[in-house]
């Protein structure tokens, strides 16, 4: 039985799994880090457990701007997660590697090492993200758009950067794709920045702060108006929500006071409800007593509130110029990755636009683009944006789909033909 | 001029120097706040706050000014080994580098123009040189700008935060 190892090596998180199967066995962080209290490095999966305490944990990542920089570090975490997760022996399996687009020769050079010289896989096939993430839309309606025209523009955000790329017949367009330099990993940094200089100092809990920043930040489809409420006092503002740290006794880890105060901003949607959202809440009384202003937040509860911050964070993705980047935001990076490829391309790019990557969870995310998107393309082109039902395992499963395909095998380059060859010659046959 | 003309025989550090790009641009701008908005942008990548500060120190032992420090790091390196300069240089390959050094070194700029590359790949800069500005203190639309440092506050209130807390931190 072929045994396909696929692996999507993101720079925040990896997905691994079995080729042919729907989900993953292991989506683990692709770091390590070392709490305070103990000399341990915690590898990977056991950052995730629950009773670890992660708080001013030192982190160390295999990946610096979404490139591979470190191999002896993904090598210590590729082998914890072979042997204790997915149970594989790499010299009787095939391994699918997904790799970030323009990765360097040099870096290739050192991950082909990494794959046939110091784990022994028996084949290799490199694939990009985005012609991974259309091979699965594509398998999911057989008379959708995208299976049909076999052309779809790929909107990849996700930890370190963000991709606009058309792929044209299961292939990466590569001269079409614009890359933006924000991403999670920014975004999680800019909000620890806010929040530290506003009310606690965060700027070591990289890992909290990533739960904030995925339980509370949303996308504002208006931002002037969202600032307006912001401002306002008490209940009237929709956006303010506290977060409790943890305190490493009772809990390890930190959560959102009271959810329905977190998701009050989603009644906001037509600007209509404002009002009526007031009176039909009796369980708010209970709430009354919680601090009504920023200032008076107790910080010795070890919480803090956040107003602005929930959608002045995301909105950086937008435009990254707010932040002092000299670069466009994203509606403009898929406009001009649209308009480097062939005009005839472009109606059905501009109809199959699929948002993929972690970044795209924000809720509201699809919506704002849209409303971004629709001003600058010509009046003629529907614009239709497709969230993934999953958006970080969305690359995976293609992996998974293009492992179980017959002719896999045919793609590979195998370890003969590694050590006959090298690397930048069977590199070539990934035609990237 | 003469100086000029002799600094080419004369012998030069073979040091590599090893400068991002974008730390090259801020170093060649003379003004102090494009420096500080560089610095900044850079830090978004970084992974921990404290360690990055943190790690230069301890690749040089003798840098110490205190006298009490020196006297007590002699006698720490009488009993662990010394390192040797090849010793030094060895670790300093194994040393992971960062990713803009690597990209120096691919040298993508001397690729033809119409090879598609990481660094042709990047969108640009925005169409429109517009920029909403947000108060640093509160978050609120900013109306106003600290002439000491250049960031922006909304009121009189977040002025005097400002001015208490982080003027001139970035910048100076």
């Amino acid at each position: 039985m072929p045994n396909v190892v696929v692996l999507d090596n993101g720079a925040g998180l990896v997905k691994a799994g079995i080729g042919g199967e729907r989900d993953p066995i292991a989506v683990v962080p692709n770091c390590m880090a070392r709490p305070l209290s103990s000399k341990k490095w915690l590898l990977a999966d056991q950052l995730l457990s629950s009773t670890e305490d992660l708080t001013s944990a030192t982190l160390r990542r295999p990946f610096d701007r979404g490139y591979l920089i470190n191999p002896d570090l993904q090598s210590t975490l590729w082998s914890h997660i072979f042997t204790t997760l997915l149970k594989i022996t790499p010299s009787q399996s095939s391994l699918l590697l997904t790799e970030p687009l323009f990765t360097l020769p040099s870096i290739q050079r050192s991950v082909d090492e990494l794959v046939f010289e110091e784990f022994n896989f028996k084949s290799l096939f490199v694939s990009d993200c985005p012609s991974l993430a259309h091979l699965y839309e594509a398998s999911r309606s057989p008379y959708g758009m995208v299976s049909k025209t076999q052309c779809s523009l790929v909107v990849d955000c996700g930890f370190s950067f963000t991709h606009a790329a058309p792929v044209f017949q299961n292939f990466t367009l590569n001269y079409g794709v614009k890359r933006l330099d924000l991403g999670g990993k920014a975004l999680t940094n800019y909000l620890k920045e806010l929040v530290s200089y506003r009310s606690v100092n965060v700027m070591d809990e990289s890992f909290t702060m990533d739960d904030v920043k995925e339980k509370l930040c949303f996308v504002s489809l208006d931002v002037a108006r969202d600032l307006q409420i912001a401002r306002k006092k008490g209940k009237d503002n929709h956006f303010r929500c506290t977060y409790v740290l943890p305190d490493g006794i009772t809990h390890t880890k930190g959560f959102v006071k009271d959810p329905d105060e977190a998701n009050r901003y989603l009644s906001l949607g037509d600007g209509a409800s404002v009002l009526s959202e007031r009176k039909d809440d009796p369980n708010q009384l209970g709430v009354i007593e919680k601090p009504e202003d920023r200032r008076t937040v107790d910080l010795s509860k070890n919480e803090f509130s956040l107003t602005n911050e929930r959608f002045i964070v995301p909105e950086m993705i937008f435009r990254p110029a707010d932040l002092g980047m000299n670069q466009a935001g994203i509606a403009a990076c898929i406009l001009r990755a649209v308009n480097s490829c062939h005009p005839f391309l472009h109606p059905v790019l501009y109809k199959s636009i699929i948002l993929t990557g972690g970044s795209t969870r924000f809720p509201q995310f699809a919506e704002r683009l849209e409303k971004e998107l629709r001003p600058l393309v010509p009046a003629k082109y529907p614009v239709n944006i497709s969230s993934q039902e999953d958006p970080i395992l969305g690359v995976w499963r293609g992996g998974s789909l293009l492992a179980s395909s017959p002719d896999f095998d045919a793609m590979c380059v195998t370890k003969a033909e590694y050590e006959e060859l090298g690397s930048a010659r069977c590199r070539r046959r990934f035609l990237h | 001029m003469d100086e000029d003309g002799s600094s080419s025989i004369r012998r030069m550090s073979t040091r590599a120097r090893k400068i991002a790009p974008k730390m090259a641009a801020a170093l060649a701008s003379s003004d102090n706040r494009t420096q500080a908005i560089l610095a900044r942008l850079d830090a978004l990548e970084n992974d921990n706050a404290a360690i990055e500060t943190v790690q230069p120190m301890d690749d040089d032992d003798e840098a110490s000014l205190d006298d009490d420090d020196q006297v007590y790091q002699k006698r720490q390196s009488k009993g662990t080994k010394r390192k040797t300069r090849q010793a030094k240089a060895l670790e300093a390959r194994r040393a992971p580098r960062t990713f803009l050094e690597l990209l120096n070194e691919a040298n993508l700029e001397s690729l033809p123009s119409h090879v598609p590359s990481y660094l042709r790949a990047a969108v640009g800069p925005p169409s429109s040189t517009s920029r909403r500005h947000f108060c640093t203190v509160c978050g609120f639309t900013a109306t106003y700008t600290c002439v000491q440092c250049g960031m922006r506050f909304c009121c009189i209130r977040c002025q005097t935060i400002h001015k208490d807390t982080r003027c001139l931190k970035f910048v100076a």
